[in-house]
């Protein structure tokens, strides 16, 4: 046999290998896709990172006889290589359940493989309308603006306002953040007296705001990300429009904080995880993270948290009989599940019924609305 | 009309076209004299604000200081880009190159390269996320005039823009280097055969055009609090429309068509969805080209 360096390798890697192989040939396998390069790494890798502090602490605690895997691959948040992903996982017999990916685009493309399979997917982020519905394998662990808006606007008539302005960017998303919110909220008898799209990225926000004033509504329902939202805010402030503002979990993010300073004061959105909060599994999590990073823990490595958590139940509850049959059944049957991020349940759907936090940004912070 | 609505409108689009008119000064500057466009004047303006924003974080300056290493870091980017993008393409001093459009027109090409190296550039090195601006520094604090709302930083951008527009001027006018830049932009060869450096006339046009695109960077930068490596788009193309809509050349009709730009955007938002108000500019602009193909302000005028 010629030697060549490819053979070397591989006799390299069997050598290491081998003790573990022995040892975990019991081990229960899950896969994970997610992007751990290319322009969305970063959320990918705090994904992973979020992942490994879950399954150390499920491993040390000894639920299982046998340890469990999660084997990391990485999409690049492309659809065809989250295609490509999702076969290997596929073909590969000895795993029985997916996490991921990312985005809904990928997500949606590799439950296409998983949906013809039949595997379990559970995505900690894939927040499209359509994605839980493409069959009854897929799950996710995020709210979707459907239940964030009828949170909203249930808290916007507790408090008497009943005259709003909406104001979203202009993509599927946006558009999603003011249908979720209008069609419960004038339902319960609100009334929306300004609707307004905007393209995302737009610097000047000062002729949205002077109109919006103008219609002298009781609070603006916001759809924006953190930049958007941080320039919304400070223009509102500019122009000394006191109106309180409503938003979505988009914008929960220090970096809001950090660019809005005092403009930020004040504004009111739902969320599902808060680093603050002083429940004794959140600030377990927090303290693990902290060890490995500078900075709080945001919503998705939360998310991303929680959606291992959930399939480790899973796995759990369907041993020994464990098949990918066994896991799905064992998800769908995921009922108050304590997360970090609140409490999961998933419906006939696999839409996780989550109850949402009220946050409010007072001296600089986020901080829970009671 | 005096509805404090529609006055605020206006003094919104007053602020905006005035944002316009900064960026749209040191670009028709500079076209007048190659008569080519220089897509890079938007990664300029950016690398004024960051060149700014680092300042600002280093060693905190006051802003009159902060303004002048803007001023400093765009001379000196102005500087480099006419060496590597604009001046390789005039090596050749016999007539016929002098006089090809093809040389010429090679450097939208180039400049574009260089636009989009720069930005690339300060993408993988700032990542193209917003940067953190010390809040201190921002110029729009609110100032309350009847019943409308402006900012100091708005009263700041006039000066600026007055300044500019006053200075460049009397450059042009009186001094002997405004007098080899007028040459130059009237008919480089002729400038060429009467003795003026064109090569000299042109850094210089360059270094004067690109200070002022990254002061109004770093001024733009700190109103809205928003830097980040893409910054310059936007504004870039208003600043382009501008200069097509005053007449390509011309600097005060530059600054006109800037303003109008800038009220009718503000406008535009009372009678139709926000969205389409960035079709406001494109809609001037091929109007601009079908109906007043010299500019709204007619031909018979001066160079620059």
């Amino acid at each position: 046999m010629k030697l060549t360096r490819r053979t070397a390798l591989l006799l390299a890697a069997a050598t290491a290998l081998t003790p573990v192989a022995a040892f975990a040939q019991d081990s229960v396998k899950l896969g994970y896709q997610l992007p751990l390069t290319g322009n969305t790494a970063q959320y990918g890798q705090d994904f992973k990172d979020a992942a490994e502090i879950a399954l150390t602490k499920f491993n040390a605690s000894g639920a299982l006889p046998v340890p469990v895997e999660i084997i990391y691959e990485d999409s690049r948040s492309d659809a065809k290589e989250g295609v490509t992903i999702a076969r290997k996982f596929v073909d590969d017999k000895e795993i029985v359940g997916v996490l991921g990916d990312f985005t809904s685009t990928v997500s949606m493309a590799a439950a296409q493989v998983y949906k013809k399979a039949g595997m379990v997917q559970l995505s900690q982020t894939a927040s499209h309308p359509d994605f839980a519905k493409i069959s009854k394998w897929q799950f996710r662990n995020i709210t979707t603006q459907d239940q964030e808006g009828a949170v909203n606007a249930q808290w916007m008539m507790d408090k008497g306002i009943k005259k709003v302005a909406v104001i979203a960017e202009q993509t599927d998303w946006g558009q999603s953040v003011a249908k979720g919110f209008v069609e419960p909220f004038e339902a319960a008898g609100g009334e929306v007296v300004y609707t307004e799209f905007f393209n995302r990225g737009l610097a000047d926000f000062r002729s949205i705001i002077t109109k919006l004033e103008d219609q002298a509504p009781d609070a603006v329902y916001t759809g924006f990300f953190y930049e958007d939202g941080a320039q919304f805010l400070k223009q509102m402030a500019q122009l000394d429009a006191a109106i309180p503002v409503y938003s979505t979990s988009a914008a929960y993010n220090d970096q809001l904080i950090e660019l809005a300073g005092d403009a930020a004061e004040g504004l009111l959105l739902t969320a599902t995880f808060l680093p603050t909060r002083m429940d004794a599994n959140v600030q377990e999590f927090v303290t693990e993270w902290d060890k490995t990073h500078d900075h709080a823990p945001g919503q998705f490595p939360a998310q991303a948290y929680d959606a291992v958590n959930i399939m480790l139940a899973a796995v759990v509850k369907a041993y020994p009989d464990l098949t990918r049959d066994s896991l799905r059944d064992a998800v769908a049957a995921t009922t108050d599940f304590p997360g970090v991020t609140g409490n999961t349940t998933f419906d006939e759907n696999g839409e996780p019924l989550k109850e949402l936090t009220k946050a409010s940004v007072v001296g600089g912070m986020f901080v829970e609305v009671e | 009309m005096l509805d404090p609505y529609i006055l605020q409108q206006l003094a919104i689009g007053l602020s905006l076209g005035m944002i316009y008119a900064l960026m749209a000064i040191g670009f028709t500057l500079i076209f007048g004299v190659l008569n080519v466009v220089n897509f890079a004047h938007g990664e300029v303006y950016t690398i004024g604000a960051f060149a700014g924003l680092m300042a600002i974080s280093a060693f905190g300056p006051p802003l009159l200081v902060v303004l002048f290493i803007a001023l400093a870091a765009g001379a000196l980017a102005g500087f480099g880009l006419e060496r590597l993008a604009f001046r390789p393409f005039r090596r050749f001093s016999d007539e016929a190159s002098l006089k090809s459009r093809a040389m010429r027109e090679a450097t939208l090409m180039s400049s574009l390269a260089m636009s989009i190296i720069a930005r690339e550039a300060m993408e993988m090195i700032f990542g193209s996320q917003f940067q953190t601006v010390d809040l201190a520094y921002l110029i729009n604090k609110p100032i309350h005039i009847g019943p409308i709302t402006i900012v100091n930083g708005d009263l700041i951008i006039l000066g600026v823009t007055l300044v500019m527009l006053g200075g460049l001027q009397w450059l042009l006018k009186k001094s002997p280097i405004g007098l080899s830049i007028r040459a130059v932009s009237n008919n480089a060869l002729g400038a060429k055969y009467c003795g003026i450096n064109t090569d000299r006339t042109i850094i210089i046009t360059f270094v004067i055009g690109s200070a002022m695109g990254a002061l109004a960077g770093i001024l733009v930068g700190l109103y809205y609090g928003a830097i980040f490596p893409s910054m310059g788009f936007t504004p870039g193309i208003k600043a382009f429309v501008a200069m097509v809509m005053g007449g390509l050349s011309s600097v005060p009709g530059a600054v006109i068509s800037a303003i109008i730009l800038g009220l009718s955007e503000s406008l535009s938002t009372s009678f139709m969805p926000s969205v389409w108000s960035d079709m406001v500019a494109y809609a001037f602009l091929l109007l601009t080209l079908i109906f007043f193909p010299q500019g709204l302000f007619g031909a018979r005028r001066e160079r620059v």
